[in-house]
């Protein structure tokens, strides 16, 4: 089993460097599978996304997207969990929305990864609320300056190593 | 000479009849509502501990954080940031923080969220004594939102330290 594959059954047992770096590891082996699901969703309004053992669905309305996420085979829906504001540039929009999907992944592999050795702990959908892509995650939504400083320092290389090696 | 006051007529004073209805109904709807669903939450911040599970099932060691928001009333979820604090030199120091998580309650405990997937790596073999602290809201169904604070008192000692963050 790879090391990513290893993710997809560990779920919420990521470590929060963990599942920072399966972001930047996500948008990066999905860049273009991104771009045409941010495409498709600016077009029709709505996409949908499986991953792990959960599937996500988008919605975009008044230039504003979010998403609900459910398990695979489950009724129970979890509805407009993050929300993105998109702007006027469709170009922009797209680069803005493949960040988020990548973010909306880990969120949907840490809650539900696929079952496995590791019993689920019996708890809610739970997420950080920045996402991973803003100044904000990095400085616990303080000053911006220190976010950046911070996100300079945040040393991912030896996670993100492992996901593309192993 | 004697002076005579005249005596107020109290009794004969009225209150229409619709009007006392009202005031009762008001007085029960008011009192009714004061007291049963005045809405309260608590944080329940348990001490940090290794965790078995982990080392067993994936050969990691880590410190874990169990934290619940309860509610007397259906919450949406709870927002907060909790940190492990650590004992150094003498010295409080926050060895890791999770900051701002959200955690939904579920159809099954509409009242409860709970947090029990949070983490911090450590090295086995060194021993540190840890608090877990944390702050943050409850997002009530009703809309409203409450502040809760807890932590999980004393320090208390685990085989496994959190290095610098």
């Amino acid at each position: 089993m790879s090391y990513f594959e290893e993710c997809l059954t560990s779920g919420g047992l990521l470590f929060q460097e963990e599942r920072r770096a399966l972001y930047k590891y996500l948008l990066e082996i999905n860049k273009d599978y991104y771009f045409n699901q941010a495409k498709l969703l600016l077009d029709k309004g709505i996409t949908t996304r499986s991953i792990a053992n959960g599937e996500a669905t988008y919605y975009l309305k008044d230039r504003k997207v979010n998403y609900s996420a459910r398990e695979l085979n489950s009724d129970e829906i979890q509805s407009e969990i993050r929300e993105i504001n998109l702007t006027k540039i469709r170009k922009y929009n797209i680069r803005k929305l493949a960040k988020f999907f990548a973010q909306c992944d880990v969120d949907v592999i840490s809650n539900f990864p696929i079952s496995g050795r590791i019993p689920k702990a019996e708890s809610g959908y739970g997420f950080n609320t920045y996402p991973f892509y803003t100044l904000a995650y990095y400085a616990d939504g303080k000053n911006r300056l220190i976010g950046l400083i911070r996100k300079i320092r945040a040393d991912d290389r030896e996670i993100l190593t492992k996901l593309r090696t192993y | 000479m004697s002076i005579t006051l005249p005596k107020p007529n109290l009794l004969n004073f009225k209150v229409p009849g619709a009007l006392a209805v009202g005031l009762l109904a008001a007085q029960f709807l008011l009192f009714q509502y004061g007291n049963d669903t005045d809405p309260e939450c608590f944080l329940n911040v348990e001490r940090p501990h290794h965790s078995t599970s982990l080392s067993e099932n994936q050969n990691l060691d880590a410190i874990k954080l169990n934290i619940t928001s309860t509610c007397n009333v259906s919450q949406k979820y709870t927002q907060l940031s909790a940190s492990i604090q650590k004992i150094q030199n003498n010295r409080e120091i926050t060895a890791y923080s999770f900051v701002n998580q959200r955690r939904s309650s579920t159809t099954k405990l509409p009242n409860v969220a709970s947090f029990k997937e949070l983490f911090a790596p450590c090295r086995k073999g060194v021993s540190a004594a840890y608090r877990g602290t944390a702050k943050g809201y409850v997002y009530l169904e009703n809309g409203k939102r409450l502040a809760v604070e807890g932590d999980s008192g004393k320090f208390v000692a685990a085989g496994c330290l959190i290095g610098a963050q």
